[in-house]
């Protein structure tokens, strides 16, 4: 009886590990076709878009020592060639998609499945939390083989091309630099995910280092004289390796010890502490923090201020990206037929940096359009969940919780477009482009009016049907955006183009803000708003 | 020959809901509950049909209804958080519909299902919400948070259902309001914590505040409130104090005789008759007298009557069952 329930246990144990490798080697695979796919698009993009040595020549002048490049890509080196420009091109954006890649899925296999509860099941079987914290661990070694497994094979056979050429070790070799992000944030992972108390403080935990790790790189690649500090960042080793154009492998000694004493690290900390508990010293009573909680409004900033500060501080770091590489892509840029028409027909007048941001922005104005809907689809979800009961069978008046959700909201539109157009000032003043902040200020600013008529939309459907509000918001721009990128291409119809928000902003830099236009989107925005307010008053709350 | 019943049993007429209503309010205050046809519809259901009830300050009144009667549709009628399709409702004279805000200032209210916020701590919640109620005592809240043995200084995401319960009940009694709107509270509690809130209701009648508890557990409403209404399928259907409402429907009599059972099926008031042997079980409504002349003259050698529980009276508004002695839950 014992020695069959023991055997059961086992199998069930072989099972449970069977199935995790195979999932994880399975994401990892889907990840290499992405990887291999990203190696692909920019190896023959190269090949066909500068066929000539002289327009390489030309391509390698505007990019190479351009500090604002390298901050966001790395260093170029050797982009005159295809497996140079192919290796630098992708290298960086691939490290850090690898790298979230490893952490989210590390923290799921480690932590996830065992929040869940799934890890009782297998551990009341023969294994020790240790065995199944090596268990899993192996698993994600699987997924990590299959990730490099299918960029390496997809690489190779990129690289028989004969416009390509790569050599059979030297495809390999960037298969292999190209996951080190990967594994080395697979082992980030799994140690965080045994500290912290779940797997979303590990997420973040995880989160944070890799944000540190990425500027750290940052600073060292842009700054002369500081290159020495790339070894300080683990992103800065990959780069190290230097595929393609000057291999180090060297550079894979800090990788692997990095990866063997964050693993060994894991299991032994999965060893000493409770299922389901953290080995960090969690405060016991946190100190209540009672500040905001005087009122709906002050719950609003409470609960929505995470939120608002990831939507600040990422339209922060997309803003100083766009002006950072803004000189350098506009240099590179101008003469393309393509771009300058796009421009023109947008209503540009400008060229170089500016023309670059003009079309750029129009990123900032669709995340500031998603922070508005994401401030419609909260105020809808208090009153879905039944939080908002809480707050209306007390003395709290219906207006009043939603124009303040309304204020909250239009504030976070403004201050974020304003934050990203400042760093774009930044960003761009730091490779001294000559663009002024007044400028950069009110192409930031011109992002908001859409954002603040998407606002007043969903607050009208949120007043009107309050099950619709959170799609109404969502498709409006989804629609719009497809207004711009697909329709605007093909067709001159005014009343289609006319039913995208984003049609009634001009691109700015590259042209001058359309003050009345952004008026009369405002405008209509509060309207609706004001609308919405008056028929939320009337109707029954309705939940999800 | 013993007979439980401390009514009067002759003359027993029934009196219209209206009289009991006319019977029972007081005169020159207030009512903190008064509802005029009262209704609501959705779509096709009509979840509260023309509801005239008139809750006087200070009392405690039980809702009664299975799940689906319209208990919940009442109460948010009542906090103006659904509008109501006809009729009118008012807290301490205060329109519930026209001026929600100055009406919620002198109520609190116990959802039944508690979805709360799950970042906050349970002090963060309490503290929110005795800001936005404008009016706690704390040391009674204190008192509350040992009695329900909450632990305050956890993330109500980590919180059991029964805790999260725990918390908005506790939320709901502190601030010590004039009116509490119960909607089945006490769901999700065990029975220990069943027996903290029956502690805190009597403490609450004893502060003459009043007390409107939806529920559909009878042993609760039987032990706790001084009127029950009966809700069903959106009507109401009874009103009236326990005593009233034995007073209005039928006794139960069992009857043993030394010689054969009369025939007991012709005697006024006389239904249900079941013959066991020389035992006879029937029920009586309005006098007794005839059928206890009939008893007298036939001999009768052990008589027992009983006046229906709670339970057998609510069975029998829904035909649900017959009614029996055994006490189960409606639901
Ligand atoms: N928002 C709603 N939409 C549609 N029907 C509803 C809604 N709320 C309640 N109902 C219906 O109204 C009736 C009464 O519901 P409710 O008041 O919740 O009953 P109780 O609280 O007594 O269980 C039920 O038939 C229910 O299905
Ligand atoms: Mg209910």
């Amino acid at each position: 009886m014992q020695a069959e329930l023991a055997f059961h246990a086992r199998r069930a144990a072989r099972v449970v590990a069977v199935t995790t490798t195979r999932r994880a080697a399975r994401s990892g695979a889907l990840w290499g076709y992405v990887f291999g796919a990203a190696v692909a698009s920019s190896a023959y993009g190269y090949a066909r878009l500068y066929p000539t040595a002289a327009s390489r020549a030309k391509l390698a002048a505007s990019f190479s020592g351009n500090a604002g490049i390298a901050a966001v890509l790395g260093p170029a080196r050797r982009i005159e060639t295809v497996a140079g420009f192919t290796a630098w091109r992708i290298g960086v954006v691939l490290t850090v998609i690898g790298a979230i890649w490893g952490l989210l899925a590390a923290t799921r296999m480690l932590r996830g499945e065992e929040d869940a509860g799934r890890w009782e099941l297998f551990l009341s079987g023969q294994t020790t939390r240790r065995g199944a914290a090596a268990q899993a661990i192996c698993a994600l070694a699987g997924g990590l083989a299959a990730l490099w497994a299918v960029t390496a094979v997809l690489t190779v056979a990129i690289g028989l091309a004969p416009k390509v050429r790569f050599s059979i070790g030297g495809s390999l070799y960037l298969a292999a630099a190209l996951v080190a992000g990967a594994g080395m944030f697979l082992a980030v992972g799994a140690f965080v995910g045994q500290l912290a108390a779940s797997r979303r403080q590990a997420n973040l935990i995880g989160a944070g280092v890799l944000g540190a790790a990425f500027l750290l790189r940052m600073i060292a690649d842009s700054a002369r004289g500081l290159a020495w500090l790339r070894w300080a960042s683990p992103l800065g080793w990959p780069e190290e390796l230097r595929p393609l154009t000057g291999p180090r492998p060297l550079a894979f000694v800090p990788i692997i010890a990095l990866i063997a004493a964050l693993v060994g690290a894991a299991v032994a900390v999965a060893g000493r502490r409770d299922l389901g508990a953290s080995a960090l010293p969690t405060p016991e009573a946190p100190q209540p923090r009672t500040g905001l909680l005087r009122g709906p409004t002050g719950l609003t900033i409470r609960l929505t201020r995470p939120g608002i500060l990831a939507w600040v501080a990422g339209l922060a770091i997309l803003g100083l990206v766009l002006g950072l590489v803004a000189q350098a892509a506009g240099n590179a840029l101008s003469g393309s037929a393509t771009l300058e028409r796009a421009i023109r027909r947008l209503g540009g007048q400008h060229g170089g940096a500016a023309a670059y941001l003009g079309v750029a922005f129009s990123i900032v104005g669709l995340l500031v359009s998603l922070a508005a809907a994401g401030q419609v689809a909260a105020a809808r979800g208090e009153e879905a969940e039944g939080h908002l009961d809480h707050l209306l069978a007390r003395p709290v008046g219906r207006a009043r919780w939603l124009a303040g959700r309304l204020a909250i909201g239009a504030t976070l539109v403004i201050v974020s477009s304003v934050v990203a157009g400042l760093a774009a000032w930044v960003g761009a003043t730091s490779q001294h482009e000559g663009i002024g902040i007044g400028r950069l200020l009110q192409a930031g600013l011109n992002m908001a009016p859409p954002a603040l008529f998407i606002l007043g939309v969903g607050v009208l459907a949120l007043g009107l049907w309050p099950r619709t509000s959170t799609p109404v918001v969502y498709g409006l721009i989804v629609w719009s955006y497809l207004v711009e990128l697909v329709a605007a291409a093909v067709t001159t119809n005014r009343w289609l183009l006319d039913t995208s928000v984003f049609h009634h902003i001009t691109p700015a830099p590259a042209a001058d803000p359309n003050w009345t236009a952004a008026a009369w989107l405002t405008g209509l925005g509060l309207l609706a708003a004001v609308a919405g307010v008056a028929a939320f008053r009337r109707r029954d709350l309705v939940s999800a | 020959m013993s007979c439980a019943a401390p009514q009067d049993v002759d003359g027993r007429v029934s009196p219209s809901y209206g009289e009991i209503q006319n019977n029972l309010k007081p005169q020159a205050m207030t009512a903190a509950i008064l509802t005029e046809g009262l209704s609501k519809t959705f779509g096709r259901t009509r979840a509260l049909v023309s509801l005239d009830l008139e809750v006087p300050e200070g009392e405690v009144l039980g809702y009664l209804g299975p799940n689906g009667a319209g208990k919940t549709t009442t109460i948010r009628l009542l906090l103006g958080l659904i509008g109501a399709s006809a009729g009118r409702a008012e807290i301490f004279g205060v329109d519930c519909q026209a001026s929600p805000v100055q009406a919620h200032r002198r109520v609190a209210y116990v959802p039944g299902e508690a979805s709360l916020w799950p970042t906050l701590t349970g002090a963060e919640t309490l503290h929110l919400l005795g800001r936005v109620q404008g009016q706690v005592d704390p040391g009674y809240r204190d008192l509350l948070i040992e009695r329900f043995e909450i632990d305050p200084s956890k993330r109500v995401r980590t919180y059991s259902k029964g805790n999260r319960q725990k918390l908005i009940l506790v939320a709901g009694l502190m601030t010590r309001a004039d009116l509490l709107l119960l909607d089945e509270p006490t769901s999700g509690l065990d029975p220990l914590m069943e027996r903290a809130f029956r502690e805190c209701v009597a403490e609450a009648r004893g502060r003459g505040q009043t007390v409107f508890l939806s529920s559909h557990i009878l042993s609760e409403v039987e032990a706790l409130c001084d009127r029950v209404a009966i809700l069903r399928e959106g009507h109401l259907v009874e009103v009236g104090t326990l005593a009233q409402m034995r007073h209005l429907s039928a006794l139960q009599v069992e009857a043993e005789f030394d010689a054969a059972v009369p025939d007991l099926s012709a005697v006024p008031g006389v239904s249900a008759v079941a013959v066991d042997g020389n035992r006879v079980r029937c029920q009586v409504t309005g006098s007794v007298e005839p059928l206890l002349r009939v008893l007298a003259a036939a001999g009768v050698r052990h008589l027992t009557c009983r006046e229906p529980s709670l339970e057998e009276l609510f069975l029998a508004h829904y035909g649900a069952a017959e009614p029996s002695s055994e006490a189960t839950r409606a639901g």
